[in-house]
């Protein structure tokens, strides 16, 4: 399906206004995806499908996967999200996992960043590097 | 005269006859005589001179032989002389040529050694470092201390900014 520019604009414009302090406010989206649905301008379709993916890169963008080779402490995670919101703004969804397969060190995705201190990356590269 | 018996009349008339024989025989008998006598001396001049004319010719043609002989015997040393150096010509190329293609054959077979030489040895280092890291994951995970955990964590931590 084919979005015209007006429709992308309109789309960008409602997702600025969903925004709160630079994060996506969650009920402020859902009033206007409702309000769009019950009023239906003209191109509300291709808004919707627009503001739908402008929504879900942002949700990808603030999601955080840490992995770990061990439990995480609190204090760990506690510094961690400091250092992840000084990075990259407040709002960040992060969650732990742990994977012993990483031998040591810790593996955080956050979006389309990787971080890998993991051991078992390390001796990957030696590997690749024989 | 007389005493002598000399009678000239008879004398004269002797002298007549023996001088008309004389005549009839200078005529008829010595002329001719001499006359073939001189062209068999001519003819055997002239055979003579043939011969010397005949000799000389053999000699000249004698002499044109043993040049020609010469000549021929020059010339074949001369072809000779060239076939030889010819032989050797061909002969140093060809050397050359088994020199150049023995040289070919030793650098490729040098390449083809140093090729597999360093295929074997990363083939090698490929299997010492699976081994290095195979045994390193097997252990390292073991000796993990938890501070070492941390410490590991933190690095990573810190690649974020």
């Amino acid at each position: 399906m084919k979005i015209t520019k007006q429709a992308q604009r309109e789309a960008r414009q409602l997702f600025r206004s969903c925004l709160a302090n630079g994060v996506l406010d969650e009920a402020r989206v859902r009033e206007a995806v409702s309000l769009l649905a019950e009023l239906k301008p003209h191109g509300y379709v291709g808004i919707l499908t627009r503001l739908h993916r402008l929504v879900k890169l942002d949700v990808a963008k603030r999601t955080v996967l840490v992995e770990n080779a061990v439990p995480t402490t609190p204090e760990q995670a506690a510094n961690l999200q400091a250092r992840l919101e000084k990075q990259y703004g407040a709002g960040l969804q992060i969650s732990y996992g742990v994977n012993p397969a990483l031998i040591g060190g810790l593996r955080i995705q956050v979006g389309s960043d990787l971080y890998d201190g993991s051991v078992k990356t390390r001796l990957e590269k030696l590997q690749q590097s024989f | 005269m007389d005493k002598l018996g000399i009678r000239w009349i008879e004398l004269l008339a002797q002298t007549i006859s023996f001088s008309f024989v004389l005549l009839v025989l200078w005529k008829l008998a010595y002329k001719p005589i001499f006359h073939m006598l001189e062209a068999r001396r001519e003819k055997i001049a002239e055979g003579i001179a043939n011969a010397e004319k005949i000799k000389a010719e053999l000699a000249k043609t004698e002499a044109a032989r043993q040049k020609i002989l010469a000549d021929a015997g020059d010339l074949a040393n001369k072809i000779i002389a060239e076939a030889r150096a010819a032989a050797a010509r061909v002969s140093e190329v060809e050397t050359q040529k088994a020199v150049t293609a023995a040289e070919q054959i030793l650098i490729k077979a040098r390449e083809a050694a140093a090729q597999e030489r360093a295929a074997t040895l990363a083939v090698l280092k490929r299997e010492v470092g699976r081994l290095v890291v195979q045994t390193s994951m097997t252990v390292t995970g073991k000796i993990l201390t938890p501070v070492d955990q941390n410490r590991l964590a933190e690095e990573t931590q810190q690649q974020i900014g």
